[in-house]
């Protein structure tokens, strides 16, 4: 008996395991749902990131708004996974599959444009809709000089801290931009209250999260210090002298410092200051409903410590915009009208918290108006303290270097080496792309 | 006679014809997802192209290969690469085979202890890796640091296992053979079930005892299996990915950044596609290599029979 089971075990054990790996990897795009009018109209293809189940269900109803409208043109919305949302975009713009309208992360407007995948929005929205938006959407969605993109909310970038933790020590607490505290103060005030809790870490960076998150979250510490990523607005653009600059050195060895003396709290289990480990937490607005729920009222929100020349915080979020090649231009522009009334931004921002994108939407949200709580960010976005990230094609190349240098400067590197080599490979991506010119000049 | 042999010939054209028909799917996907995609890598690996780009692509001629040569992130990623398999093709088959050698007994329950060996094997690696960053946690509360805690009576120093440049590759590692002991153990256990149980007691009647059999029936008899195992091993753990992505990024210090890693952030993250599609190049000669060396050792095997 056992002599003829060898091969039928290690086949049937074979076989489940070559069959259960795939199905991993099996939550494949999941469509939304259309009304069903949309089949005899004209179909605008719509492509947007599964976010948070929120997020997901008010696009998906935005879209069945739309589509039993009176209108001659319906929408037929695909939501694709997150993690694979940009390599499917990519993937589509090279095989000339892209859909009609569809959204996608903000800083990469430059490459989408740049690519030629993107329409100009100038002309399709209306001036008194592009006057309403804040002023780092257009930041945003502009690369040279057109605007290519718009999106129904942006990003608040702060300090999250629990006020208690704070009255503590007696410091005391900024609530505008303008009255941010030093990194001197900064640094003083973290090591005031790592002693009064027996030396734990006060402070939660976020370094649990991936990817973007260290380019979007701390290269505001290096713009506050007076460097930055590449040179801004001036050509040919160019990372040496800027990333590896002493103004960033000096504020990426901030950083290092407070990870190397214990000020940092790894964060594994993303729980650092809901879970009262830590004072304080350098996020993005969408913790607000975790933390306020587990803060309550002590809850407060401030801006980021100024390393130099005044704060200066992160913006931008998902956005949308129209493929060149799309054949309605104006059947698209009213969908993106459709996701930017004001009630349709304030119904998103309220799904996901988000600080919405134009300023009617934003005067009757209850988080960002005036005595909201969250009105920092909006002051932040609003007054010039939130830039967008660098507006070039170069940023995958930069952002990917940026981040790489985040790590190796959080595991101890030598900071004006590792800055050094991230610029140069920025650089070289630049030289090999001919300093990326503008579309005119590569057809003339 | 006349007429014998034209049938045979005519059936041999037939055979020949459903040989290649029957061969022809397999070809095909090996021609359309191989061939074809490495001819293409190796064309866009002599220029700059980037991925969409308006610019297309320039011919540079070696010029990527020249940078990988003096590039230290790849030079480290080839090391990372090599020292990755000489440490898991070895431990991972010794631990297959140790398994394999335990559970090859009619206990009880024989079954659930399979089940629950080859278990790793069967979730998703990005899954696995999240797992074993919580078990490699920092501080004195992670679960490794405080296992070791205890079992070294409190003599243990907290350490961060993925951060600290030492410890970092035996950590992604340890991680890696844990989840693929399983599928050589499986492999290595339908060997062990193949051996003639004739010849253990031949061999006992000759008076070999526990350790000569093993040595004299058990592993020539697993000879076969043992070289698969090796081989797929040490293909599996050059493509080393997943676990260095999500638990990693390469860090710290370059300290576990691999090939496939790099060429994946060259192409994909930053759209790079000519560097990337130069460090698969590269890649594919070193696997193609090591096969072909392994291919040698399974020949003469069969020679030998």
């Amino acid at each position: 008996m056992r002599r003829k089971s060898p091969v039928s075990l290690s086949r049937r054990a074979l076989l489940t395991g070559l069959a259960a790996l795939p199905l991993a990897t099996m939550f494949g795009g999941c469509r939304g749902s259309t009304s069903g009018r949309s089949a005899r109209r004209p179909t605008l293809e719509v492509w947007a990131h599964a976010g948070q189940v929120g997020e997901r269900s008010t696009l998906v109803r935005l879209a069945d708004s739309f589509n039993s409208g009176r209108r001659s043109f319906a929408v037929r919305l695909t939501l694709l996974p997150e993690g694979a949302y940009n390599g499917q975009l990519q993937a589509a713009a090279l095989a000339g599959r892209l859909p009609d309208v569809f959204e996608f992360d903000g800083p990469y407007t430059a490459d989408y444009a740049w690519m030629g995948q993107l329409q100009a929005l100038d002309e399709l929205l209306p001036e008194e809709l592009r006057e309403d938006l804040l002023p780092s959407i257009l930041a945003q969605g502009t690369y040279d000089n057109r605007l290519y993109a718009v999106g129904q909310y942006d990003s608040g970038l702060g300090l999250f801290a629990r006020r208690d933790r704070l009255a503590a020590v007696g410091a005391s607490v900024p609530t505008a931009p303008a009255d941010a505290w030093t990194v001197a103060q900064f640094e003083d005030l973290l090591a005031r209250v790592a002693a009064a809790s027996a030396g734990k870490p006060p402070l939660d960076l976020k370094l649990n999260y991936r990817g973007e998150w260290f380019t979007y979250g701390f290269a505001p510490a290096l713009w506050s210090a007076g460097g930055g990523l590449v040179s801004r607005d001036t050509r040919p653009l160019h990372a040496a002298g800027v990333l590896d600059g002493s103004k960033s050195i000096s504020a990426m060895r901030h950083l290092q410092r407070w990870i190397a003396s214990g000020r940092v709290d790894p964060n594994l289990d993303d729980a650092a200051f809901t879970a009262g480990r830590v004072a304080m937490s350098w996020v993005g607005h969408w913790e607000y409903p975790r933390y306020r729920q587990a803060v309550g009222k002590d809850l407060a929100l401030l801006p980021l410590p100024d390393f130099g020349t005044g704060t200066r915080t992160g913006a931008g979020s998902w956005t949308w915009g129209i493929r060149a090649g799309c054949r309605h231009p104006e059947a698209a522009a009213e969908f993106l009208r459709h996701l930017l009334q004001t009630a349709n931004v304030l119904a998103m921002s309220a799904a996901n918290g988000a600080p919405p994108a134009t300023r009617s939407a934003v005067a009757r949200s209850p988080l960002y108006a005036p005595d909201g709580p969250l009105r920092l960010y909006i002051e932040q976005l609003a007054r010039g303290y939130a830039l967008p990230r660098p507006r070039t094609p170069a940023y995958p190349a930069v952002t990917s270097a940026f981040q790489q240098t985040f790590h190796a400067v959080r595991d101890g590197a030598d900071v004006p080496e590792t800055l050094q080599r991230a610029a140069a490979l920025i650089d070289r991506d630049i030289a090999d792309n001919r300093g990326y010119p503008h579309r005119e000049a590569v057809r003339a | 006679m006349k007429r014998i042999a034209g049938e045979s010939a005519r059936t041999t054209l037939t055979d020949n014809a459903t040989g290649w028909l029957m061969v022809l799917p397999a070809l095909a996907g090996l021609v359309v997802f191989v061939a074809v995609p490495f001819v293409l890598a190796l064309g866009m690996s002599l220029t700059h192209l980037r991925m969409g780009s308006p610019l297309g692509a320039q011919f540079v001629g070696f010029e990527q290969y020249l940078r990988l040569l003096h590039d230290t992130s790849f030079q480290r990623a080839l090391i990372n690469n090599a020292l990755f398999a000489l440490g898991v093709v070895p431990v991972q088959t010794l631990l297959a085979l140790g398994l394999a050698l335990a559970l090859n007994r009619p206990l009880r329950g024989v079954a659930v202890f399979r089940t629950l060996f080859f278990m790793p094997v069967v979730f998703p690696m990005s899954l696995v890796a999240v797992v074993w960053i919580l078990i490699y946690a920092p501080g004195p509360n992670g679960l490794l640091n405080s296992v070791l805690d205890t079992l070294t009576l409190h003599h243990w120093q907290p350490r961060d296992f993925l951060h600290d440049p030492r410890l970092a590759l035996p950590a992604i590692m340890l991680t890696s053979i844990w989840q693929g002991a399983g599928f050589q153990m499986v492999i290595l256990l339908a060997g062990l079930q193949g051996i003639p149980r004739e010849r253990y007691e031949a061999a006992a009647v000759d008076g070999a005892g526990r350790w000569q059999r093993f040595l004299h029936v058990t592993l020539p008899g697993l000879r076969n299996p043992l070289i698969f195992v090796v081989i797929v091993t040490s293909i599996l753990s050059f493509r080393v990915f997943d676990q260095v992505r999500i638990m990693t990024q390469g860090g710290p210090l370059d300290a576990t950044t691999t090939v496939v890693y790099q060429a994946v952030q060259s192409a994909f993250d930053r759209a790079q596609a000519g560097r990337g599609a130069a460090m698969a190049v590269v890649f594919f000669v070193i696997v193609l290599a090591i096969t072909l060396i392994q291919r040698r050792l399974l020949r003469s095997e069969r020679e030998v029979r």
